[in-house]
């Protein structure tokens, strides 16, 4: 079987498109195609991964016969392709999550899932171009298909939460455009690896100011401090699953394309200590708050910004350790928060409210659910063996080398705060009786085997985190050297 | 002569309307209390946008970018006399057009939704919206 | 108070913003990347509009992304406004004023067949004169708007826009695959160039916007009948998830 970078974007907007015809012919193929989609998704990731692994050159793919900088070309690099694997996965899982999703009607369904492939397409799609402009259409296509999620379910504020993030979103669209027309009217060029290269002829001021814009928008999309007051109402708004695609993949996409913007693009040394301060408050504000929070999703979302923050605070010391550190951080927030999403969504299934209270004593009730779910909230504080625990150790050790001594004393004081909030939910949930008579919702075996390969990546990655270590190293040097990417996308720049 | 001073004058004009749209834009999507004010709004500032990118593009005195015929030779070469102008703002703004437009599309399916909900379309009356 | 604020804080964005901006500068030959597509535009792909090559072949990928935007509105209008089927008739409920006058309903009949043919005409020829599949669809959407708001019980045929819809973007996104299956790059013109300035010139980019032309005009079209004919169900507090 073939397998190219350009399948992960065409093939899901192919099927997205064909989708509304299959369904007349069955429409239970509704439910299953996009599976099989997502399931080659994974082949294409293996495949594909496995061989820059195996050469350590990344693939540049053109696209329509012109190489880069005339054409639009996708970059699959160590960096890029980690990415892409990860979201790839947690598509099928989410996928088989959400198979038989007790509130999906067909007409529902059918608009779940092209929004699903459509989201995820996206995401990967601003993983892999190498065309700032691309980039920013790809953007628009995970924000566009995230409003629809958020709003999926008729309750009012579903409409409002959308409509937050749609000003907000809109807003960071506007703020990345007027950074990009910037950069091109200085360079005349959108590809990224050519705007690096010639970063410096741009005039001080212009640079200033397009990095600001740039910065701005892509902050938004990556969940930082103060431009992420949007979040936590669409993570709580949207269905239990997409809760897990947010955390997963529309907040990787962002990330991925400030970093992006910060290594390869832009030169400014002091972007880094922007991105680690930004990283910071967010970490501080964000675990500030989710210990207060009585809902249980709302509570998440927030622990998952403060997560965002820790990722900011691990590409900002700009070192390899710390940019291992951040893969790994990267690589556990994606697994860890998708299980605690996807389990706690059982846990207050029939509640109106979602507070915590309500997954009071579901640990006799949904014994596998709460398990799981106490995998994940140990896993995420940083417990070992779980995989949290290399993450937080990995950046504790990155910031003692760069001499932060301060910044470890913060991410130990975060952790407390995260074990204090952690465990008031997995202590109601085991040894709290419940006051109110809430419905028990099991869950489909489909979905347990989703959690459950969830929590085995956390465990086994946790015991032996030796099998993703060397593709980290090599992510991470891939990651760090600008001149090899820009020669790897324009070959011929030197020549010219 | 002249010729500086009407690209003198261009520039200040497109540059400056361009960047008066968006500012207009932005203002009235921080202060309007109308939802579909506020939505109208961003597509103020969205087309001031596109302007400024068309302008950008702008070559003095040049054409579409198009080659009919009346502008090449009878070996197909582009006559001499003819400038043209940067094709890809054109083509970009193209794009961000089709975006706005989804965007807005989806933002007033949200005001009609919330309008269902609360009847009033004012985002002071709509509790989650205040932040 | 909050408007001297929101003035001042735009105030300052907008000396910095200006700054920048006036600094370009304007009217001059600044081309860089565009040099190479005003020349293999005509010379390479036999396109007269270089805009319509841009758009569809050397930024194609950036096309296949807007078509999905377009697409994702069109679901996502349908997602957030329609919980069931049965409650979309097609006719809209709301619509109860008075019909259009006469004049509206005879000069809407007269003009509509006018209106697909010019759009068509635009999309057709996109490749050689200022327009194209973006701009002739969206002529034909205006089309079926003339007919929705000159008679109350026009409906569009939902089945058929699906149709179209799903046709018109497997085309773009097939025709880009079949570039994979003759060994090029995705959405690699694989087609007789033809020659410039003639009808049948452009290999694919012709066919692609034609594509483009129709899925635009099918999704707006849906999009204004979605809108025109909504009908919510207010059951929400039941339904939170």
């Amino acid at each position: 079987m073939v397998a190219d970078p350009i399948l992960y974007v065409a093939l899901p907007l192919l099927t997205a498109f064909l989708l509304p015809i299959i369904g007349k012919i069955n429409k239970e193929l509704i439910r299953i195609v996009p599976g099989l989609l997502f399931a080659f998704l994974v082949y294409n990731s293996i495949a594909l991964f496995s061989k820059v692994s195996a050469t350590h050159t990344p693939i540049i793919v053109e696209i329509a016969g012109w190489a880069p900088p005339i054409g639009i070309n996708l970059v699959y690099s160590s960096f890029t392709g980690f990415i892409a694997t990860i979201i790839s996965v947690l598509a099928l899982l989410v996928w088989a999550y959400s198979y038989k999703f007790k509130k999906l009607e067909f007409d529902n369904s059918l608009k779940y899932f092209v929004l699903l492939m459509l989201v995820t397409a996206g995401s990967i799609g601003v993983i892999l171009t190498g065309d700032l402009f691309n980039q920013f259409v790809f953007l628009e296509i995970v924000a566009l298909s995230s409003y629809p999620l958020v709003a999926f379910y008729r309750g009012r504020n579903g409409a409002e939460a959308s409509f937050k993030y749609l000003l907000v979103g809109g807003f960071a669209s506007l703020s990345i455009l007027l950074g990009i027309v910037l950069i091109y009217s200085q360079l005349g060029t959108l590809n990224m690896a050519d705007i690096a290269a010639h970063i410096d002829e741009m005039p001080r001021n212009i640079k200033i100011v397009s990095f600001t814009l740039l910065f701005l928008g892509f902050a938004i999309e990556a969940e930082m401090f103060p431009l992420n007051g949007w979040a936590p109402d669409t993570y709580s708004q949207a269905p239990g699953p997409i809760g897990a695609v947010f955390a997963g993949m529309t907040a990787k996409a962002g990330i991925y394309a400030l970093i992006r913007m910060i290594y390869t693009i832009f030169d400014f040394s002091g972007a880094f200590e922007i991105l680690l301060i930004m990283g910071v408050i967010t970490l501080v504000v964000s675990e500030g708050i989710a210990l207060r929070q009585e809902n249980l999703k709302r509570m998440l979302a927030y622990s998952s910004l403060g997560q965002m923050g820790l990722l900011m605070i691990a590409f900002g010391i700009n070192t390899k350790t710390a940019v291992i550190a951040g893969m790994l951080i990267l690589f556990n927030h994606a697994v860890i928060k998708s299980l605690l999403f996807l389990s706690s969504s059982f846990l207050v299934y029939n509640s109106k409210d979602k507070l915590i209270k309500d997954a009071y004593g579901m640990g006799k009730k949904l014994p596998l659910t709460a398990i799981l779910f106490g995998i994940g909230a140990f896993a995420i504080v940083g417990l070992p063996p779980f995989s949290g625990f290399w993450g937080k150790l990995y950046l504790l050790m990155a910031s003692a080398d760069a001499n932060l001594l301060g910044l470890i004393a913060l991410i130990l004081a975060v952790s407390v705060i995260e074990i204090v909030y952690y465990f008031r939910v997995v202590n109601g949930v085991y040894f709290k009786k419940s006051k109110t008579e809430i419905e028990v919702h099991k869950p489909r075996w489909n979905a347990s085997l989703a959690m459950i390969i969830l929590a085995a990546a956390i465990i086994v990655v946790g015991i032996y985190p030796n099998i993703i270590y060397d593709y980290l190293v090599n992510a991470a040097d891939t990651l760090l050297d600008k001149a090899s990417y820009i020669s790897h996308v324009l070959p011929n720049l030197a020549s010219n | 002569m002249t010729e500086e001073l009407m690209q003198q004058i261009l520039k200040i004009s497109f540059y400056g309307a361009s960047l008066a749209l968006i500012l207009i834009g932005l203002y009235g999507v921080l202060t309007k209390k109308n939802l579909i004010k506020i939505l109208l709004s961003m597509a103020i500032a969205e087309s001031g946008l596109n302007l400024l990118f068309v302008a950008i593009g702008y070559i003095m005195n040049g054409t579409a970018p198009i080659f009919s015929t009346a502008v090449l030779d009878e070996n197909n070469q582009l006559l001499e006399t003819v400038t043209m102008v940067d094709p890809i703002p054109q083509a970009l703004v193209l794009t961000a057009i089709v975006i706005g437009l989804g965007v807005t599309a989806v933002g007033l399916a949200l005001v009609i939704r919330l309008y269902k909900h609360h009847n009033t379309i004012n985002i002071d009356e709509i509790r989650n919206l205040k932040w | 108070m909050k408007r001297i604020i929101t003035i001042l804080l735009l105030g300052v964005t907008g000396y910095f913003v200006a700054d920048a901006v006036f600094s370009i500068p304007f009217g001059v030959d600044k081309l860089n990347i565009a040099k190479e597509y005003l020349l293999n535009s005509p010379e390479e792909l036999k396109v007269a509009n270089t805009v319509t090559a841009v758009v569809v072949n050397f930024r194609g990928f950036d096309t296949l992304g807007e078509v999905t935007v377009l697409f994702l509105a069109a679901t996502g209008l349908g997602s957030i406004l329609f919980r069931r089927r049965k409650y979309h008739t097609g006719l809209n409920p709301q619509r109860e004023a008075p019909q259009a006058s006469r004049i509206v309903q005879v000069g809407g009949k007269l003009l509509f067949p006018l209106i697909l043919l010019l759009g068509a005409y635009v999309f057709i020829h996109g490749h050689l004169t200022p327009g194209g599949g973006f701009q002739g669809g969206v002529i034909i959407a205006t089309g079926y708007l003339l007919l929705l708001v000159s008679f109350r019980k026009f409906a569009v045929k939902h089945s058929s826009l699906t149709w179209v819809e799903a046709v018109a973007g497997v085309t773009f996104a097939g025709i880009g695959l079949t570039g994979l299956v003759f060994g090029k790059d995705f959405l690699e013109n694989f087609l007789p160039t033809g020659v410039l300035n003639s009808l049948l010139s452009g290999g694919i980019v012709g066919i692609i916007y034609v594509a483009v032309g129709f899925k635009v005009a099918s999704e707006l079209t849906g999009i204004l009948d979605t809108m025109l004919s909504i009908k919510v169900e207010v059951d929400e507090e039941n339904e939170e998830n």
